[in-house]
Order: structure tokens, then C-alpha cells, then sequence
């Protein structure tokens, strides 16, 4: 009776859990399939309403992608831009407005098909996916450039880390202003303006920069994985702020002084750093489902033949660690903190530099993955060794223990005592304890949290079908691998490595010493399968990781059995007498 | 609004001892035994919280979880008063 009433409950909450969960994977960690349909032949094939936002990022309203292709075909084909040409950074500068509002990645691909375009991250005003930076002058009964003055730039000029470009307009009451936009080998933009009084009166100004973008490209944000504004004021990185509040708010002024201040996404951000002159940071919401981020500069009073000179770092590009340390070290505050890594980044980062250490050795993330896990088990098999042979003398001292539980059943202490003088006589050790399993949750919340965020594992390729380590296994059994033509619904989209999943982990419970409780029993058959469904959704990386850790827990139970043949033999005797113990109950 | 406030403060606690409980009575249930101390870390967190509240239980609970491991103590260890 008992029995069954377990199974029912078992089967209830599997079924509560499968179908929960899906909602709430769903939400926490959506699957990245919208941008392979965004750069599909502009995705128009496919005509979904807007859905949730993906952990890439991007436009989703199929109808707003092909306007995107289109739009950024004829604002990008109208002239007068200068062409940007870095090793990370392609794209061009519009001379109307001297704004810096076309580039793309170089290093980042858009799907994980090779030869899929390089990622956007700027587009041009008015474009769906607008997003862009720009820097000008606030003036006081002085004339400064808008959004369309049209600038001068020289002949033939281009934008690479070799050449800078400066950009140069005057106004008719001789008030000259200049732009010098220089570029390294990564994802920085210096962006120096001057502006010099070369008339005849005091003008006053008050220089200032900015980044727009529409929130409709941004990526999921997660109560795990910031999206959004970010910023870092008196050194400390702010994760707080998102689109909403700053859509409700209309402005958020930032207290502090500003070290940083833009946009992020879960593997892209834009943002702008003052170098050596203090400026406000603040969010401003435009409508429309824009954004914009500026900084601005203290106001200054120009008399005549004076210049000033205010710059401003741009970072626009992927967020790898190595390149954000980089410009950390140059001295922008905190600036490696941009990638969220959230209260366990302590533990994290050294996963993450073990991983990308394994990585450089092996050139291949998935072989990294499994050689991380053989280290981690490594590390656990002394304390299982341990485990083991205390396992084996409890078993050989069990009758003694049992008359010694019998006769001080009243006098806990008492019989505490007595078994402690039995393990000390018997020369057993007791068991490993509960801190060696936990010790191991960590270093999985810790690669679970690397393969969402870390743009280093993204688009990573293991073996085989698997071509990113950082989604889903993209092989589903119920349409026999793709041979059927239908897309199985998420929660029975259950992966080969899902499945692979469920199998070692039924092995490894197999191996397990037999429970003596039928119910606990029973949960043992149903938790391997339980589990297949609630990790198929997860990174495949994460399942090749618990696979492996699955395969090396095996033979070390086989190993550990031969060292200890009592134990394997109690083992299958205890097996037999349970199968012959339900068998008699099932008759009853 | 006193009840209420009562409450509001003994939710951490309660938390706790649910947190405690779902262990006992899901991962704990179908691993192999590897209790070192009785009562076992998740029941002495348990009655830790009970008697000392979420702040001091659950930091006797935690120091409990840290001594559990092949280096530490063993054997009976109750709750201290």
C-alpha cells in the first residue's frame, strides 16, 4: 500500500515537473534558435510574432528582420560614410552626424554555420535594429554640430589601428570643432574632440557622448544573466538597472563618478569610458523602445584662441575576458566585471581559466569539458576510496552493530559511544560525509553558468552533430534525428546526450549498494529517466560534462568493487533478496 | 499586524527547514549513505533553526556541513544549547 502510494506521488511529480519545467526553462534559459531564422535569408520564412528574447540577442519580429536587410542596404549604400577596417571591428562612420553606426564583428559568426555572416552590433539610425554612438558639443549662444551636420573628412581617409581619422566642421562664428577617431586590433574606439574658439568672443560648451540602441535586439536578461543598462560608477559595476525601469523612470542619473556607462548583452555590450576628465552618466529612455546612454563632460568656458580636448573610449565588441582584463588594465575601472558572473565569480574564474587552459592544450571545448571532469573526479577519488573501504568494514561489523543498536536503543549517547568504540576496536573509518558531494555542486553551477555566458564557449563545436557546446543538443529522438519532418515540442525534445544521460546514470545507480527500502527503490528506476527530460533542454556541454563524471563514477565502482570482492558479492546478494523479497510482496 | 511581522521574521528559518526537508526527501533519499555524524547534517539543521533561529542555526548548520567531510569529526552530535 505504502509502496504504491510512493509510485503514485513518484509519477504525479514527474509529471508536474516535466511540464513545469519546461515553462520555467523556457524562461531561464532559452534555447538560441531565433538568430539562425534572423540570418536565414533574412528570416522572413518563418513568420513568428515577437517571442521571448534569446541569451544571443537580436531581432526577433520576423517582419522587422527583412525591414533590418532592407534598411541597412539603403542607409549603408547612400555614401558619405568613411570605412572602418580593424582585425575586430568592420563597418564605417556616417560623415552626417560623425556618427559611428555601422560595425560588425569580425571574429563572431552569426549561427554557428561557418560561413554565416560576421555579428552586427551597430546599425544605423531609424533601422529596426538601430543602435550607434556618438559624440558632440552642448553649446551656450555658440553654433555645434548636430546630428546632421555633414563633416569633412580627408580624401581617401580610412579608419584602421595604422591610420586615425579626423573628422573636422567650423561653424560661420569661427568656432572650430574636430573629431579624432583612432582603433586597436580589438573592439576600442578613441573618439578625442576638440572644439578651438578661433573667433573673437568667450563661447561656452560642454562636450558630451552617447550610445542609442533599441532594446528590441537586446538578449534575455535573466535573474542570472544581466541584459541591459550597465555601468560602473566609483569602481563599482552596477547590474541593477534594466530597460524597463529606465522606460518607466524616462532618466536614471547614476550617482558617482563615472568610470563606465552603456549597453550589454549576455555576449555583446557598447559602452563608453571618459579618459582623465570626470562626466555624468546617465539612461535616458527616448520612446519608441530606445535607449540611450551618455556621458557628459563639465561644462567649459572657451576664450578666444583657446582649444579643449575631451576623449572618450568607445567599447563596442564581443565580450571576451581576455580583451575586457585587457582594457581593465589600461585602466578602465572594473572593467573585466562587465561579464556577469554574479556572486560566485570567485569560484567561477578559476573553472573558467581551467577550462580555457584545457581548451588552448586540446583546441576543442568538449575534450576540455571531459578532461575537467576526469581532474574533478580525480580529486574525488581518494575521498571515494575512502568511502568504499569504510563501506566495506560496516558491512563486515553489521551483526555487532546491530546488537549494540538493539541493546542501547533508549541511551542514544550511550550507543554512539559503543559504536565508536566498535569502529576504533574494528579499525573502521566512518564515512566521507555530505561535503565532498557538495563540493562538486559548485564546479557544475559554475560550467553551467560559463557555457551561458562566456562568449569563449559560444559556437564551440565537440564531435559529430554537436556544433555548439553552449546550446542544446540539436538531435531530437522522437523525429528519429530529423529524419521525420516535425519539430517535437520542447519538453519531449529529448537529445542523444539527454538519452545518453538517462543510460549512465541508470548504470550508475545500478551499481549503487542496494537500498534496503523498496520505495527508495523504485525512485532509483524512475530518477535516471526523470532527469534525461529535465537536463535535455540544458547547454550540451553541461550533459557532456555530467556524462562523463557518469562514466568515471562507473569504473571507479567497478574499480573499488574488485579491490573490495565482499562488497560486490553483498551487493548482488542483497540485489537477489530484494528481487525475491518484492516478488513475494507482489504475490501477497 | 503583529502576527504578520512575527512572520515576516520567521520566514528565513522556515525556509531553511524546507530547504532541509526537500533535501531529506529527495536527493538525500537515493544516494548512498555517507552520514559521518548523527543526527544527520540536514536534521541537525533542522532543529538548529528550530532552536536558535535562521541567523545562528543556519551558520551552526553550516559549520556542521564543513566538519563532514573524511577530515573531520565523527559520531554522535547533537545540537549545542
Amino acid at each position: 500500500m505504502e509502496n504504491q502510494r510512493n509510485i503514485i506521488l513518484a509519477v504525479l511529480l514527474t509529471a508536474l515537473v516535466l511540464f513545469g519545467w519546461e515553462a520555467g526553462v523556457g524562461y531561464f534559459y532559452p534555447q538560441a534558435k531565433t538568430p539562425t531564422q534572423t540570418v536565414a535569408a533574412g528570416g522572413a520564412e518563418k513568420a513568428t510574432s515577437p517571442t521571448k528574447p534569446t541569451r544571443e540577442g537580436g531581432l526577433r519580429d520576423a517582419a522587422d528582420v527583412a525591414l533590418e536587410t532592407k534598411d541597412l542596404k539603403s542607409a549603408l549604400a547612400s555614401g558619405g560614410r568613411v570605412a572602418i577596417a580593424a582585425p575586430g571591428l568592420s563597418g564605417s562612420i556616417n560623415l552626417t552626424g560623425a556618427i559611428v553606426d555601422d560595425l560588425v564583428l569580425n571574429r563572431h559568426r552569426e549561427t554557428v554555420e561557418k560561413k554565416s555572416g560576421p555579428v552586427r552590433l551597430f546599425s544605423p539610425a531609424g533601422t529596426p535594429a538601430q543602435q550607434f554612438a556618438q559624440v558632440g558639443w552642448v553649446g551656450e549662444g555658440v553654433a555645434t554640430p548636430t546630428a546632421q551636420t555633414v563633416w569633412t573628412a580627408p580624401a581617401g581617409a580610412r579608419l584602421t589601428p595604422q591610420t586615425p581619422l579626423t573628422l573636422t566642421w567650423s561653424n560661420p562664428t569661427g568656432q572650430r570643432f574636430a573629431i579624432t577617431y583612432t582603433i586597436d586590433k580589438d573592439y576600442m574606439i578613441s573618439a578625442a574632440q576638440t572644439v578651438e574658439n578661433a573667433g573673437g568672443a568667450p563661447v561656452t560648451v560642454r562636450p558630451f557622448a552617447l550610445v542609442n540602441r533599441t532594446d528590441k535586439t537586446a538578449s534575455l536578461d535573466t535573474w542570472n544573466v544581466h541584459s541591459g543598462p550597465i555601468g560602473a560608477y566609483d569602481g563599482s559595476v552596477s547590474f541593477a538597472t534594466n530597460y524597463e525601469d529606465v522606460a518607466e523612470a524616462k532618466t536614471v542619473a547614476n550617482a558617482g563618478r563615472t568610470d563606465w556607462i552603456g549597453f550589454t548583452d549576455v555576449y555583446w555590450m557598447s559602452a563608453l569610458a571618459p579618459v582623465g576628465a570626470s562626466a555624468e552618466g546617465t539612461f535616458r529612455s527616448l520612446g519608441n523602445s530606445v535607449f540611450r546612454a551618455d556621458l557628459v563632460y563639465d561644462q567649459k568656458v572657451l576664450q578666444p584662441r583657446q582649444r579643449m580636448t575631451v576623449t572618450t573610449k568607445l567599447f563596442a565588441g564581443a565580450k571576451e575576458h581576455a580583451v575586457l582584463d585587457a582594457y581593465e588594465a589600461q585602466g578602465i575601472a572594473n572593467f573585466g566585471l562587465a561579464i556577469d558572473w554574479g556572486w560566485f565569480r570567485w569560484f567561477e574564474k578559476p573553472i573558467f581559466w581551467l577550462l580555457v587552459k584545457l581548451f588552448s592544450l586540446t583546441s576543442n571545448f568538449g575534450v576540455a569539458i571531459i578532461l575537467l571532469t576526469a581532474i574533478v573526479r580525480g580529486i574525488m577519488f581518494p575521498i571515494a576510496q575512502r568511502g568504499f573501504a569504510s563501506m566495506a568494514a560496516m558491512r563486515a561489523i553489521q551483526p555487532k552493530m546491530k546488537a549494540i543498536q538493539e541493546r542501547y536503543k533508549d541511551d542514544k549517547p550511550r550507543q554512539q559511544q559503543e559504536i565508536m568504540a566498535l569502529y576504533k576496536s574494528e579499525g573502521v573509518n566512518p564515512m566521507a560525509g555530505c561535503l565532498p558531494m557538495f563540493l562538486q555542486i559548485p564546479v557544475f553551477f559554475a560550467l553551467y553558468k560559463v557555457l551561458i555566458l562566456a562568449i569563449e564557449m559560444r559556437h564551440q563545436p565537440f564531435v559529430l552533430w554537436i556544433k555548439d557546446l553552449s546550446s542544446p543538443d540539436p538531435l531530437h529522438i522522437l523525429n528519429l534525428f530529423g529524419l521525420l519532418p516535425f519539430e517535437p515540442p520542447a519538453f519531449l525534445a529529448i537529445g542523444l546526450l539527454a538519452l545518453l544521460l538517462g543510460i549512465t546514470m541508470f548504470l550508475q545507480f545500478k551499481l549503487n549498494p542496494a537500498q534496503m527500502d523498496p520505495a527508495q527503490q523504485q525512485v532509483f528506476m524512475i530518477m535516471p529517466w526523470f532527469m534525461m527530460f529535465v537536463m535535455a533542454p540544458f547547454a550540451s556541454g553541461l550533459l557532456v560534462y555530467w556524462i562523463t563524471s557518469n562514466l568515471l563514477t562507473i569504473a571507479q565502482q567497478k574499480y573499488l568493487y574488485s579491490r573490495h570482492p565482499q562488497l560486490k558479492a553483498q551487493a548482488e546478494k542483497d540485489a537477489a533478496d530484494k528481487a525475491r523479497g518484492t516478488g513475494k510482496g507482489a504475490k501477497a | 499586524m503583529k502576527k504578520a511581522l512575527a512572520f515576516l521574521v520567521s520566514l528565513p528559518g522556515l525556509l531553511m527547514i524546507g530547504l532541509a526537508r526537500l533535501w531529506q526527501i529527495g536527493p538525500s533519499a537515493i544516494m548512498p549513505p555517507t552520514c559521518r555524524y548523527s543526527p544527520s547534517c540536514s536534521q541537525y539543521a533542522i532543529e538548529a533553526v528550530r532552536r536558535h533561529g535562521a541567523i545562528k542555526g543556519g551558520l551552526l548548520a553550516f559549520w556542521r556541513l564543513l566538519r563532514c567531510n573524511p577530515w573531520g569529526g565523527h559520531g554522535h552530535d547533537p545540537v549545542p544549547d
